[in-house]
């Protein structure tokens, strides 16, 4: 038996596939494929796999990874990559094939990329809000918690960000993820609408996710 | 496809994997290669209408065909028709996100009566004019098919063409048509009139129907040549017709989320209450090898890891031992279970149970209908106390306990003791339990009564049947829950207050139209759902119509009166239904199809059961 983390990048269509349906939409391509792996054996036996960070419904995700068991040691990458493929909708397409280097409770920061665009504001004037948001010596925002609803301060969380060049507003920042602290993009832009008193539409890619020292995850 | 129009809305709705298509096995075509563009329009959420068997078969039908490009629309759920109309997207069609107006057929299937306004809105959400006589040229053609075509009725002035009974050839035979109606450069009326000559089409706007003064039917009077009794299409030879390698399979979850394998169509049975068994006669099996290739087909093509063998009673199948059989010669091995639903009370055997092991043993469901001996016998619903008890019996020993029972009330003929025999019944299975020596250790019994409101259904003995009135229907729940005694019997019911209109739609004539016009205007919608439903608003409107609904729902009809739906046919005999009803006043049962032909009518289509030898 292999673990093997499977890389894929999820786009299109697949963005509004929440985490609950990801599972369900991988098991079944597993099943379809025949590939030869481990399933979970109690009473409903079912293709065992694992992601290991959750996607937010809507986020495009184009280094996403899971992990399973292959029963055969000695499997070809590239066969695999084909057959996973050719059972998945388009918005889902698998480019890699790993073995596991890091465990998913390494995981503490999260790359991301967010776009913003408001048919009623100027692309310039978007980027000095940000600017002025960002210097403001805390950034407020009610965060949902299991415990309930509270506010908290997003500001010392925000490792690192930066603007990015192109005609609509851009910009990329790393911000906490995984198992202990998780901040998500989306909290800076409820802080924004908050602070501007607007409703603004957005896009967002998580790049990559690494370890506490900055290391990509493998 | 995403609907570039609705991206940045997406994420303010729930669940957008509704509204984005993308799926697996999804259909997608170039526009400018095809020469018909169909939106099947499956009228209530994304999750019912993905759910159901007949869109599957016409879709993968109807995109087989390389020159038609058949795509998918669902009415949006109320957060995202609410951004739908506020920022004037048109209702659109999943695979290439264009709205429903650039279509030149819009397919309805018309499932249940509380639909029908969906219907309505989603024409008006599509940018497509509601009434008939407002749409121009040969394009925009609005066509429905589905059970409820057998007296669509209060929505005849919205619909060009009705097809009745089986689509598979029918429809492709009126999209021929308008090719050629296209060709000849004709006009949208005589298209229609021509299409009148297919059989199965029925074009509402070429009947006249005129009425008495005491509001009933007086003539229904065919113009431009179109025929005076329309008749049903069925697909006689079930081991030929169509049927998809291949489903769409969603990336959200749906309600049926698995692979489905049709095994008959019609049901033997002839409950009298229910329409689809008279409506779909006669009965015709595909055989186990066919049913079984096309399962494995289905499942290795969709991945689905549970297929549901479906029909409208499922232990009816001649050979369901032989095919079980065959179906677990691969299921096993490939993680593939296997499940049946719609069994009879009397068709849970050892022999099918232990076939059916695999599946998850959540709960089993029987429908008795009614509580009483006498009332089951004047329903022709052909199930003894006995079988019920001893099928409990089986169940409990096999390890079930939890068994869900579900009854009608306000059934023709029914008394207080029949509705008090209800909870009687629920405490017998409940004793069942506690007497049997097999039953699982430890474990408590749970017996859910479920009770639904009778509705009196077109072509079925009971069509002139008064419905009970919300009232007495109230009445009757609340003398069922008094005497629920037991912590081990669950009561249910349904509200009554849905029960009403649909019975009042279910028989409506063509005055109703003016009623869900404006219906459609306020904006009414998801009728079927407690979230939308609401009958003071309906009352109202039907007040402001000048139309008392009681004169559809809870009236009494004359054997001779002339019925809205007296001009289609469906191969069941008017004479039969009498004489159905009239046994059902005497509590006498009719033997079912394979024990006995009863001389129905339905013969005439030269096939099915009918011919079997006995």
């Amino acid at each position: 038996m292999k673990p093997v983390r499977v890389w894929f990048t999820k786009d299109d269509e697949c963005k509004y596939i929440s985490h609950l349906d990801l599972n369900r939409v991988m098991s079944r391509a597993l099943h379809k494929s025949r590939l030869n792996i481990w399933h979970t054996e109690g009473f409903n036996p079912h293709p065992f796999l694992t992601f290991a960070l959750p996607l937010s419904l809507g986020f495009k995700g184009v280094k996403e990874n899971m992990d399973i068991r292959l029963l055969d040691d000695d499997y070809d990458t590239q066969t695999v990559i084909d057959s996973l493929n050719a059972c998945l909708p388009s918005g889902i397409r698998i480019y890699d094939i790993t073995e596991p280097v890091m465990k998913p409770g390494d995981i503490a920061q999260g790359l991301f990329e967010v776009t913003l665009s408001d048919d009623e504001t100027d692309c310039n004037i978007l980027k000095q809000r940000f600017e002025d948001m960002i210097k403001q010596d805390q950034i407020l925002v009610m965060k949902k918690t299991k415990k309930g609803i509270k506010q908290i301060d997003i500001k010392p969380h925000i490792i690192k960000y930066e603007l990015c060049d192109g005609e609509s507003f851009t910009f990329r920042m790393t911000l906490p993820a995984g198992s202990s602290v998780n901040i998500n993009p989306v909290l800076f832009i409820n802080a924004y609408n908050e602070k501007y008193d607007s409703d603004i539409c957005y896009s967002i890619t998580r790049l990559d996710i690494f370890d506490k020292d900055g290391n990509s995850f493998r | 496809m995403v609907n570039k129009s609705i991206e940045k809305y997406l994420l303010k709705v729930q669940k957008p994997a509704k509204y984005v298509g993308g799926e697996l096995n999804s259909v997608v075509k170039n526009k400018d290669e095809v020469r018909i563009r169909f939106a099947f329009c499956f009228p209530d959420t994304y999750e019912v209408g993905m759910s159901h068997l007949g869109m599957k078969i016409l879709y993968s039908l109807f995109n087989s065909k390389p020159h038609i490009w058949c795509e998918r629309v669902f009415a949006p759920w109320i957060d995202m028709e609410e951004i739908m109309i506020k920022n004037h997207i048109p209702l659109y069609a999943l695979e290439s996100g264009d709205p429903l107006y650039c279509f030149d057929f819009i397919g309805f299937t018309l499932q249940y009566e509380l639909s029908f306004t969906n219907v309505l809105n989603m024409l008006k959400l599509g940018n497509i004019p509601i009434c008939t006589k407002d749409r121009q040229g040969l394009t925009n053609i609005v066509v429905a098919g589905g059970p409820c075509v057998c007296n669509a009725e209060p929505i005849a002035d919205f619909i060009d063409i009705f097809f009745l009974g089986e689509g598979e050839e029918v429809d492709l035979e009126v999209m021929d048509l308008l090719e050629q109606c296209r060709a000849e450069n004709t006009s949208r009326q005589e298209f229609l009139i021509r299409a009148a000559q297919i059989k199965g089409c029925y074009v509402p706007s070429l009947y006249d129907v005129s009425y008495n003064d005491d509001g009933t039917v007086k003539e229904i009077t065919p113009l431009h040549g179109a025929p005076k009794k329309i008749q049903k299409r069925l697909m006689m030879n079930m081991d030929e017709s169509y049927y998809p390698d291949n489903f769409v399979v969603p990336n959200t979850e749906i309600i049926h989320d698995r692979a489905m394998q049709e095994i008959f169509r019609g049901c033997i049975r002839g409950c009298r209450f229910c329409q689809a068994g008279f409506l779909y006669r006669p009965v015709r099996e595909k055989s186990p090898e066919v049913i079984d290739h096309q399962c494995h087909t289905l499942c290795n093509n969709t991945g689905y890891d549970e297929v549901s063998l479906s029909s409208l009673s499922s232990s009816d199948y001649t050979q369901i031992v032989p095919l079980l059989t065959r179906l677990n010669e691969w299921s096993g091995k490939e993680k593939v279970s296997i499940s049946l639903p719609s069994l009879r009370v009397d068709g849970f055997t050892d022999d099918i149970m232990s076939r059916i092991k695999t599946v998850r043993k959540s709960g089993l469901t029987f429908a008795p209908e009614a509580g009483s001996q006498r009332l089951r016998d004047a329903i022709n619903k052909n199930v003894l106390q006995d079988e019920l008890l001893n099928t409990c019996r089986v169940a409990f020993s096999g390890g079930w306990n939890r068994v869900k029972l579900y009854f009608m009330i306000g059934l023709p003929t029914e008394a207080e003791e029949d509705v008090l025999a209800i909870p009687e019944l629920g405490q017998m299975v409940v004793n069942e339990y506690y007497n049997n020596p097999n039953k699982p250790k430890g474990k408590s019994v749970s017996v859910t009564l479920s009770a639904s409101c009778f509705v009196p259904k077109p072509f079925t003995p009971f069509q002139w049947e008064p419905q009970d009135t919300i009232d007495v229907f109230h009445e009757k729940q609340k003398l069922i829950k008094s005497n629920v005694k037991s912590r081990k019997l669950t009561f249910n019911y349904h509200e009554a207050y849905t029960s009403f209109l649909e019975a009042v739609f279910a028989r409506g004539d063509r005055k109703l139209c003016k009623v869900m016009q404006v219906a459609c205007e306020r904006g009414f919608h998801f009728d079927g759902w407690s979230e939308c439903f609401d009958l003071q608003k309906w009352l109202e409107l039907f007040e402001e119509c000048g139309i008392d609904p009681a004169f559809y729902a809870n009236r009494r009809r004359s054997f001779d009166e002339v019925l809205p739906w007296d001009h289609l046919d469906y191969g069941i005999k008017k004479d039969f239904l009498i004489k159905e009803c009239k046994r059902a006043y005497e509590s006498k049962t009719t033997p079912n199809c394979r024990q006995e032909c009863s001389n129905c009518g339905a013969a005439r289509f030269g096939g099915g059961i009918c011919y079997e030898t006995r």
